[in-house]
């Protein structure tokens, strides 16, 4: 399941949503992300959270087939949230269940590599001394670069 | 609704928050003080004869915040985990703006810390550059957001606005575009220049004849697109990417009727 969405999201309901009434999933594994208080500048008080209504979604559903593809998933919810959010407030829930603990850590891990790579959304984030576009991060790309081996 | 400084019989009291839960508060306001333009210059170059009146100015904004209690009367003592005071030197309009936030974790909100903190920054302006300026006016003095607590978040409209989320359309944050239709006779192309490109360049939305590119790949778009208007020459500064019908796509990716070109930076999700 994906969404794309301004309201936020509770990461337990979500979880056990994805587990009702199954029996055969052995682990789940669920990343949140989060906003920071800090980030290139100190003091960040808010971030504004574009996208590209259409490509966003079939981004991210490439990535979860993607990953279907490399492991034996059972389930996987991907929840990514547009518009301004404020420090503390949760960004992404990715939650990702199988049969068997290394699949859901591995699959979980790619799929937040890839998303932060691959899905077009952008963020401006508010700090004290004004607004600025965050910008890319070579660790992001040597991160997703991981899974091309 | 009703005011909580008020008792049944309308006398004022102080209200007693030691049921409330503790939750993380945070309040921003802001003001300004309006001053002649050679002030403004003197203050910027450190000119003045007090010495620098913006760490001066920063400092009393944070003390008086701190001491809000002491000032209006039913108002609680709170321990705040974080002050801030900023300026922002505005040429255009001769004048300084200010902006607090005052942040804790709490039972009570911390709007009126910052609307302390903004007042006392401005009248503490007034005090280091009266000498050469008195004609000086405070004004504006607002709040602007304010989060946590049992009453809900507070964003002032012009904050509101820019709540919304922006998607792909023309020019201003929060409006929302469905896209410039092509004319039916004449075959097309529609462009969307999207988040810190579309600050950057100015341009939203486009529509692009088809008969004005050379070649019908991204290539020959963007060469078309720099003769309709120079501002796309940005396109060609730092990293930009491209996607058609939604895909992404290099230059060698063609183009047809009716199709959405998409550019946009390097994305930075998750």
């Amino acid at each position: 399941m994906i969404r794309v969405q301004e309201a936020t999201f509770d990461a337990g309901a979500e979880q056990q949503a994805l587990l009702a009434g199954r029996t055969d999933i052995g682990a789940v594994v669920s990343f949140t992300g989060l906003v920071r208080d800090f980030n290139e500048h100190p003091e960040v008080s808010a971030l504004t959270l574009e996208h590209y209504p259409g490509m966003t979604e079939s981004a991210l559903e490439a990535i979860v087939a993607d990953a279907r593809g490399r492991w034996p998933l059972d389930a996987v919810t991907v929840i990514h949230r547009v518009g301004r959010l404020g420090p503390g407030d949760p960004i992404v829930l990715v939650v990702v269940a199988s049969a068997h603990r290394r699949a859901a850590f591995e699959a979980c891990d790619f799929i937040m590599d890839y998303l932060k790579t691959r899905a077009p959304f952008w963020k401006k984030e508010h700090a004290g001394d004004g607004d600025y576009w965050v910008s890319e991060r070579d660790s992001d790309h040597s991160d997703a670069r991981r899974w091309e081996a | 609704m009703s005011l909580t400084h008020l008792n049944a019989r309308g006398e004022a009291h102080m209200v007693d928050v030691a049921d409330k839960p503790e939750s993380r508060r945070e309040a921003s306001a802001s003001g300004h003080i309006r001053m002649r333009p050679e002030t403004l210059a003197l203050l910027a170059e450190g000119g003045l004869p007090k010495g620098d009146v913006l760490a001066t100015a920063r400092i009393a904004g944070i003390q008086a915040a701190k001491r809000t209690h002491e000032l209006i009367p039913l108002c609680h003592a709170l321990a705040l985990s974080k002050v801030t005071v900023d300026f922002r030197l505005d040429e255009a309009d001769s004048r300084v703006d200010v902006t607090a936030t005052c942040r804790l974790n709490g039972r009570t909100g911390v709007e009126m810390e910052a609307l302390t903190a903004v007042s006392v920054a401005c009248l503490t302006l007034y005090d280091m550059c009266k000498a050469v300026d008195k004609s000086m006016e405070i004004g504006a003095v607002r709040l602007d957001t304010k989060t946590g607590g049992k009453s809900g978040d507070y964003h002032r409209e012009a904050f509101a606005a820019q709540a919304a989320p922006i998607v792909t359309g023309e020019g201003q944050a929060g409006e929302v575009s469905l896209g410039n239709r092509c004319d039916v006779a004449t075959p097309c192309i529609r462009v969307k220049c999207l988040a810190e490109l579309r600050e950057r360049l100015g341009v939203g939305e486009v529509a692009v004849a088809l008969d004005s590119l050379e070649r019908s790949d991204v290539a020959g778009l963007k060469a078309a697109l720099k003769g309709l208007d120079s501002r796309f020459m940005g396109l060609d500064e730092g990293r930009v990417l491209c996607a058609v019908n939604q895909v992404m796509a290099s230059d060698t990716t063609p183009v047809t009727n009716e199709d959405e070109v998409a550019f946009f930076p390097p994305v930075t999700g998750g």
